[in-house]
């Protein structure tokens, strides 16, 4: 009886010392179920060796714009799985930044397979960038496997990323004005492929 | 009773003869494997959150000691201008994941530039980081110049921004 209770205090102090691991912000934010909820996903997240501050950081969003503690706890299990999927086709070298742009890139329904093309295309470079401009091209109504192509050229024709950064205000500025998307994107593609960018991606 | 009295009395124990005096415990299997099995979690999570402990705790200081190498990695967050025009607004703030997403956040609060040109200039570690201008405590705007990410989540777009050491 007396080793169960040695037993049992031991375990409290696991848990203690668990607890006293997760961020003091989502105590301070979240309801007691849902940082239970989080923390749990977080810790999973941390034992299988992906950033665990994105899914901090989904669940303050969260709390930020007054969402329901289910949400949230649904919207950082999303993100918790995009960004296992990310790190499995980016690869273990990926990095923190990587793996959050490639989940919002899945967010939108860009494709595991489509995925691991833009890295191929990349080669040694980071892939941050293109992730992001590729996820604003989309949800500026380009299509997806038009917009996946059309960064892909971009990567496999080694432009850098404040050309792409540029690229990107460039259609945005075009949709504004009321081009269409598709039109816009191609057009500016292409020209800053034809400028004379590198055939492959700069050392 | 006078046999017992007649046998030769017990020498005192003293404290060292106590602790050096052989025992016999008795171990039930079950309850001792559950001990050793929460000693065993404890020192896991002890060593791997002194390892992070140390890991975070020695970052500025590699850093400082060996400025030209890898162990350079901890860079300053880099000053990053965000722009919104809302000329109908009343207060401007910009909240992100470099911030908690605090709408309070002293450093993110924008200023009136004049003619509905809101600015402010604030800290942002090099990565990349979603964020949203907040409008009057209220309002979520995207930044119109920044790429956008849609959010499925909580029905409210972010910008992303790719911020990078300046050189």
């Amino acid at each position: 009886m007396r080793v169960a209770a040695v037993a049992g205090v031991a375990i409290s102090l696991v848990v203690a010392r668990v607890s006293s691991a997760q961020d003091a912000r989502l105590a301070a934010r979240l309801d007691k179920p849902t940082l239970v909820a989080v923390n749990a996903i977080v810790d999973s997240a941390r034992i299988s060796k992906l950033p665990t501050e994105p899914l901090v950081d989904k669940a303050l969003e969260g709390a930020a714009k007054g969402s329901e503690g289910a949400n949230i706890v649904s919207a950082v299990h999303q993100l918790s799985l995009r960004m296992g999927s990310a790190k499995r086709v980016l690869g273990p070298a990926s990095t923190p930044d990587e793996i959050k742009a490639a989940a919002s890139a899945i967010g939108v329904g860009v494709s595991d397979r489509d995925l691991a093309r833009l890295r191929a295309a990349a080669g040694k470079h980071q892939v941050t960038l293109p992730l992001a401009v590729l996820t604003d091209l989309i949800d500026r109504n380009v299509p997806i496997e038009t917009a996946t192509n059309l960064v892909l050229q971009l990567a496999r024709a080694g432009v850098k990323d404040p050309d792409l950064a540029l690229f990107q205000r460039n259609v945005r500025a075009d949709i504004d004005r009321g081009a269409d998307p598709t039109v816009a994107a191609t057009t500016r593609a292409r020209g800053l492929v034809l400028r004379g960018a590198p055939s492959k991606p700069a050392e | 009773m006078a046999v017992v009295r007649s046998l030769p009395r017990h020498a005192r124990l003293t404290l060292w003869s106590r602790l050096n005096m052989p025992r016999t415990f008795t171990v039930k299997p079950l309850g001792w494997s559950v001990l050793a099995a929460s000693v065993a979690l404890l020192a896991i999570f002890g060593i791997n959150r002194a390892v992070d402990d140390v890991r975070v705790a020695s970052k500025p200081i590699v850093a400082a000691v060996f400025p030209n190498t890898g162990a350079a990695a901890v860079k300053p967050p880099q000053r990053v201008q965000f722009v919104l025009v809302a000329p109908e607004a009343k207060k401007v703030a910009v909240v992100g994941d470099f911030n908690g997403w605090d709408a309070s956040h002293a450093s993110y609060q924008a200023q009136h530039r004049g003619g509905g040109v809101w600015a402010v200039t604030a800290p942002v570690p090099i990565g990349h980081h979603r964020y949203s201008f907040v409008v009057d405590d209220s309002v979520w705007v995207t930044d119109p110049m920044a790429p956008r990410v849609a959010d499925n989540d909580y029905g409210v777009a972010n910008s992303a921004i790719v911020v990078e050491e300046q050189k």
